[in-house]
């Protein structure tokens, strides 16, 4: 290696480093890849199987598994590592699937194309599903647990409210946690309410030789409209699996419960039948003009009270239906306008007996005319018999006495109309807004963000920062007398400069000589900080040794002038000017000068 | 004077807008207190579309939206009006009510949240600026006079916390811009734990629930929050709101 290829020597290195950072790049993209696997690869029925799609030093999103008949396949998250060993950094990122198997068999997972950056690979993956070591017989998950519905009306009507039943079947052997869960299955729209399902019984059962252990949740539903409403709840539980009867296979595994637990839960499905429920509409025809919307198996009783009042006071009319229907919907029946009765909106009174509403309505009779309250009818539709049955009750005696002249007639109880208005509002939205005057529109633009108003915005800020830097300068020149009088020194022999030209100009020999010994003597004060009486030529030629010859000429020329000494002959006006520009070229020299 | 026809047919089409918006707002009261709601609707629905933003308008959309059945659409206009004026007890109530009638849960916030929202985005920038400029005019005279620097010091520290104060409640309303707020319009929507069809279900989102978005997926996935819990759902399933 000589000196004289040393450039060609780096030359050479630089293309070495370019083609071995090239094979790190391509060694690192090489290095990239995707696996799959299913850890364990053999497991019963009862058992699950984790999927893991493993990018290697690349980044892939999660792949959409095709559906595998016999095993469900959940998507249950990406997780990232990065390592650090041996000075080579590798990372990968794992997505996570969750195999449910749903019967036994061989099965194969795949093929599915990934992609990553370091190209694309086709996966598959094989899982092996027995049968499970207490009960060599079952092949199907459905065959170990699964549920039944049914109701007791096939075909009940609008409001109607009837019964869902559903079974749970559990094999004799395997153990639950005892919690159900319905997730879907369910009418999304047309149910009154949510259903609330309640275990009513748990029992033992013999089903084609097997013995079950039968759990039966009910519930009561009400259809809003008709129509075919189909349930095929799917029952959620858990399944209690001993962790001695399965091998585990990691410490951070997040889908097998507690690894120092004795036992694990895991979530399973049952399958159900489908459950097609009629509901037939409240029929129109023969409908009686009482019919307030009661729909099941009903009663109606009246009473009346107080039974001897004055006209004027008030009579209380109390409402009870009670049976086996849509208690809620109905609403209150009434009696029909009497010109001589001054009637109230009805309103409901709270009870606490179930499967009863009541309702009181207030009246006035105006006359001692009044014998009788009368006759009320409630109508609904039977839905046992399907037809419309009208109850009546009443005429309700009653002895009303003439009003005494100018008697105080008592003001019907108030809580009558303010708690239904009170009601009122508490079940609805507050009223809609007034005219807001005037109109925002959308191409308004808003006044802060106008370009005028930012402007206007940064001026203070500007004018604040201006005024700062001004206040701080001001301070340090306070502060320093010797900055402060090397600031004035240019201004002071600027001033002196121009006295001596117009001095000059009117050809006054000693004005001009004195601005020019001024300008000469203020700016060097001023620019060497020194005292008046400092101010000599020794000092100066001390403190600027760089312009020896020009101070000096000039010192002793115009102190000379000053005091009417002439060494040369000539026009003293040349002569002048050429001091004054001597004096001026010297003056800009010494400024440009660093002390 | 040139200019003058041009101004005249500015003022004259403003005029005439102003009309036609005052018209519409009429007609549309009038719909909702007949019960025509659809009718309404579209009448408020057109001045919006018209360019009318008054929060009052939206308020009374919602009113309609509610009055029609159409809950998702009435939580939606509801919550974009309380954005403009997060004091209106009027809003609050009824968005609470559409919430309860949907059978979601409202929005939960911290001590800071319930601080913040007491004024809108637009009040606390009137404030940032309102706060700026009384600092700057006590900084400047400051600097000025020499002999009040030390009280006017001290009194510009109020105008410089209120300033950070603003810049605060300024910035709360940050995040709702960069992660939206979101109505679910699809019944029966379920979150799920990944953005990938079949993934384990999470947990169900009623239909008209307000939820906050968390992220997304460019398959069309939005990752959502919603009664502290966090899951995926598509983006068909919700509709994206934001001040």
């Amino acid at each position: 290696m000589t000196v004289g290829n040393g450039k060609l020597e780096i030359r050479n290195l630089k293309f070495l480093f370019l083609v071995m950072g090239c094979f790190l790049v391509a060694a690192n993209a090489f290095a990239a890849d995707v696996r799959m696997s299913v850890e364990p690869e053999l497991i019963s029925l009862l058992d699950r199987a984790v999927l893991k799609i493993e990018y290697l030093d690349a980044k892939g999103a999660a792949i959409d598994i095709p559906e595998v008949d016999g095993i469900r396949i959940e998507y249950r998250g990406p997780q990232t590592k990065y390592q650090f060993a041996n000075g080579q950094s590798s990372s990968s990122v794992t997505h996570t699937y969750l195999i449910t198997p749903l019967k036994t068999g061989d099965y194969t997972i795949g093929p599915v194309m990934a992609t990553f950056n370091g190209g694309r690979k086709t996966l598959t993956t094989q899982l092996r599903v027995i049968t499970p070591q207490d009960d060599p017989e079952a092949q199907q998950i459905s065959q170990i647990m699964f549920s039944t519905i049914a109701t007791d009306r096939e075909t009940p009507y609008v409001h109607e409210p009837f019964n869902l039943e559903l079974k749970v079947y559990i094999r004799d052997g395997a153990q639950i946690d005892g919690q159900f869960g319905i997730q879907g299955g369910m009418p999304e729209s047309g149910l009154d309410g949510e259903l609330k399902w309640t275990v009513v019984d748990r029992k033992r059962e013999e089903r084609n030789g097997i013995i079950f252990t039968l759990y039966t949740l009910r519930t009561t539903a009400k259809a809003l409209t008709a129509g075919t409403f189909t349930f095929r709840p799917e029952v959620q539980l858990k399944v209690v699996i001993p962790r001695q009867q399965r091998r585990s296979w990691g410490f951070d595994d997040p889908f097998f419960g507690d690894f120092f637990g004795r036992q694990e839960t895991r979530p399973i499905a049952l399958e159900c039948n489908r459950l097609d429920v009629e509901v037939l509409p409240v029929p129109m025809e023969g409908r009686p003009a009482s019919y307030t919307g009661g729909v099941g198996e009903l009663d109606f009783d009246v009473s009346v009270g107080p039974k001897q009042v004055k006209a004027g006071e008030p009579v209380t009319l109390k409402m009870r239906i009670h049976g086996q229907g849509n208690l809620e919907k109905i609403i209150p029946p009434g009696i029909t306008d009497h010109h001589d009765i001054k009637l109230y909106d009805a309103r409901t009174v709270p009870t606490q007996t179930p499967n009863e509403v009541r309702f009181e309505q207030v009246l006035i009779p105006k006359s001692d005319r009044i014998k009788n309250i009368p006759a009320i009818s409630f109508s609904y539709f039977n839905t046992k018999t399907t037809d419309f049955r009208t109850i009546t009750r009443g005429p309700f005696p009653i002895t009303v006495e003439s009003a005494p002249q100018n008697a105080a007639q008592v003001i019907p109880p108030g809580p009558s109309t303010i708690q239904q208005e009170t009601k009122v509002l508490g079940r609805d939205i507050a009223y809609l807004k007034p005219h807001p005057g005037t109109w925002r529109m959308k191409d308004d633009e808003t006044w802060y963000r106008t370009t005028p108003f930012r402007i206007l915005l940064a001026l203070p800020l500007a004018a604040l920062i201006v005024l700062s830097i001004c206040v701080t300068w001001r301070n340090v020149l306070d502060n320093n007398v010797a900055l402060a009088r090397r600031q004035k020194a240019p201004k002071t022999a600027r001033r002196n400069i121009q006295l001596a030209k117009r001095a000059l100009h009117t050809k006054d020999e000693a004005a001009f000589h004195q601005a020019m010994w001024g300008a000469l003597t203020e700016y060097f004060g001023h620019r060497l900080n020194l005292a008046p009486g400092e101010i000599t030529l020794q000092t100066v030629l001390a403190r600027i040794p760089g312009e020896t010859a020009s101070i000096e000429h000039l010192f002793n020329a115009i102190e000379q002038r000053r005091y009417g000494i002439r060494l040369h002959e000539g026009d003293p006006k040349d002569e002048m000017k050429a001091l004054l520009r001597e004096c001026s070229s010297l003056l800009k020299q010494c400024e440009r000068m660093k002390l | 004077m040139r200019c003058f026809p041009v101004m005249l047919l500015m003022v004259l089409g403003m005029a005439f807008n102003a009309d036609a918006s005052n018209d519409l707002f009429a007609k549309a009261q009038t719909a909702y207190d007949d019960g025509r709601n659809a009718e309404a609707i579209i009448l408020y629905e057109n001045m919006v579309s018209n360019g009318v933003e008054n929060t009052e308008v939206i308020y009374n959309l919602a009113n309609a939206y509610f009055k029609d059945g159409d809950l998702p659409k009435a939580v939606w206009h509801y919550r974009n009006a309380w954005y403009d004026a997060p004091r209106d007890p009027d809003i609050r109530a009824n968005l609470h009510f559409a919430l309860h009638a949907a059978g979601a849960i409202e929005p939960a916030t911290g001590l800071s949240g319930r601080i913040f929202s007491t004024l809108s985005s637009h009040e606390w920038i009137v404030a940032i600026i309102a706060a700026y400029l009384l600092l700057a005019l006590l900084l400047t005279l400051s600097l000025l006079l020499r002999s009040m620097r030390s009280p006017l010091l001290k009194a510009s520290l109020i105008p410089a916390v209120l300033l950070l104060v603003a810049l605060a409640g300024w910035r709360y309303w940050g995040p709702f811009g960069r992660a939206p707020e979101a109505v679910v319009v699809t019944s029966g929507t379920t979150a799920l734990y990944g953005p990938v069809e079949g993934s384990t279900a999470h947990f169900d989102v009623p239909f008209a629930a307000l939820v906050q978005q968390r992220g997304s997926d460019p398959k069309g996935w939005i990752e959502i929050e919603y009664d502290g819990k966090t899951g995926w759902v598509k983006k068909s399933n919700i509709a994206l709101l934001s001040p």
